[in-house]
């Protein structure tokens, strides 16, 4: 994996897709997926793991994107935003964000979409207070949290 | 440029920081990559522990001590129900870390390495009796946890060494309470308060308390704790011991508090926790 002066070509699975990037061991994967590939759907908001805006999957799992070096992630699958639906088709959980009003400006949605889609796979009928623990790594600034968790606690059929 | 490396044993990640001394090791990355975010760190090396499978998972062993791989992210200790009794302090103390995706990538090795003294584990292990194994050029050897948080972001580790597995005592008959004063879920600890306390039909046979994010590293006094071995826990006793922790710690004024107030409110704590512990222990819940 390692080549000349520290480049590395690194093998990522992203949305089910192989892409060959060459990365300094220090590039993030956050940096790789918008500034390389162009998947901007992962936001950079603070950079330093607090936001949750750049909030992806590993193997399933909710992790910052701008924590993780692109390295490290070869050989774990990762899904994106971009990844979620094939065309214009919308998961249930994007639909009950839709239909809840839960976006408004839409910075912090993929990433609160990608860390609900986890938790359902999980806990496919989560409570109120389930989703908000869930939930509690992404910041949001515009809507006061409630329609989010309200579409989520809808997307998984309870009450 | 900076250098990733992968390798695959303890061995080969010792040999790494032979070739390159000023590299930084790298378990959940959470830290490390957000200090090199902020270029508080430019490693001229990453040495990546994560393609080390001896280090990932936890391992109780016939002594009944339990093994916790340095890279065992806290979303596993924290769901770990085989640590109980006096163990269980560590799995209660990572379930209060940070948020879900932060537990995902997050480690105990990290954790204890990185020693931010406003973290969870470092009091959760000192009321453990738990030992830091580390392994090094020069082999490997254990640390007591109480001797292994040393000074503010400070650890016993020797430039090179790096935490390979963190090992608890067995202490099935005592239980544990964890208590984290936090100003919003999720975010680091005002002051935290690990207990352990062991009851033999209503006296107290074991008792371990120490006080996290009040100083540079965890507080605990054993010799007031002794004190109070033997006798039924009773409301003076507790407060005694929890005002000479208060008076022992090195509080600090910060964004999250002022050092009177952290004063103020780790008695109540260390009262709170050891009342929640002994309640365990003694079966109401
Ligand atoms: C938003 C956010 C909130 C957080 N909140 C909390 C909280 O509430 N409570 C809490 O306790 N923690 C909290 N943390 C810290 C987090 O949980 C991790 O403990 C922390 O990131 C360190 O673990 P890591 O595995 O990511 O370490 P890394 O980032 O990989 O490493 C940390 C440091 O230790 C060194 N290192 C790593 N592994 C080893 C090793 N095996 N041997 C020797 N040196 C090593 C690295 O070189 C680096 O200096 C938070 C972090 C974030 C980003
Ligand atoms: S940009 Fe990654 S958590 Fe804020
Ligand atoms: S919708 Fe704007 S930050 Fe959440």
């Amino acid at each position: 994996m390692r080549g000349d002066e520290g480049m590395t070509t690194v093998a990522l699975r992203i949305n089910g897709v192989e892409h060959s990037v060459a990365a300094d061991g220090r590039r993030t994967l956050l940096e790789v997926l918008r500034d390389e590939l162009g998947l901007t759907g992962a936001k950079r908001g603070c950079n330093q793991g607090v936001c949750g805006a750049c909030t992806v999957l590993l193997d399933g799992r909710p992790v910052r994107a701008c924590l993780s070096l692109a390295a490290a992630c070869a050989g774990h699958e990762i899904t994106t935003v971009e990844g979620l639906t094939e065309g214009n088709e919308l998961t249930p959980v994007q639909q009950a964000f839709v239909e809840h009003g839960a976006v408004q400006c839409g910075f912090c949605t993929p990433g609160m979409v990608l860390t609900a889609t986890a938790l359902l796979k999980e806990n496919p009928k989560p409570n109120v207070a389930e989703v908000r623990t869930a939930l509690s790594g992404n910041l949001c600034r515009c809507s006061g949290y409630r329609k989010i968790v309200d579409a989520v606690v809808a997307a998984g059929g309870a009450r | 440029m900076t250098l990733f490396l992968e390798p695959r044993t303890v061995a080969e990640a010792v040999a790494c920081f032979r070739d390159h001394p000023e590299a930084r090791c790298m378990s959940g990355g959470a830290t490390l990559v957000a200090m090199m975010n902020a270029g508080l760190a430019d490693p001229p090396a990453v040495v990546s522990l994560r393609r080390i499978a001896e280090l990932v998972g936890i391992a109780p062993a016939a002594d009944g001590w339990t093994k916790i791989g340095g890279m065992t992210p806290h979303r596993v200790t924290a769901a770990e129900t085989r640590l109980a009794g006096g163990q269980a302090i560590v799995r209660l103390a990572a379930g209060r870390i940070a948020n879900p995706p932060v537990r995902n990538m997050g480690t105990i090795g990290g954790s204890i390495s990185f020693s931010d003294p406003a973290a969870d584990y470092p009091a959760a292990l000192v009321a453990a009796d738990a030992e830091i194994e580390v392994v090094g050029s020069g082999g490997g050897r254990r640390i007591a946890a109480q001797d292994f948080f040393v000074d503010w972001y400070t650890t016993a580790l020797e430039p090179g060494e790096i935490v390979v597995a963190v090992h608890l005592p067995p202490a099935p008959r005592a239980a544990a309470a964890y208590e984290k004063l936090v100003k919003t879920e999720g975010d680091m600890g005002i002051a935290t308060v690990a207990a352990v306390v062991e009851m033999d039909r209503g006296a107290c046979s074991d008792l371990r308390v120490a006080v996290g994010a009040c100083g540079p590293h965890p507080v605990r006094l054993r010799e007031s704790e002794s004190d109070l071995i033997g006798g039924r826990l009773d409301a003076d006793a507790v407060a005694r011991l929890a005002s000479r922790l208060a008076e022992a710690l090195d509080p600090v004024d910060d964004v999250r508090a002022s050092s009177d107030y952290r004063r103020k409110v780790v008695p109540r704590m260390v009262a709170r926790a050891i009342a929640t512990a002994r309640a365990r222990a003694e079966g109401e819940q």
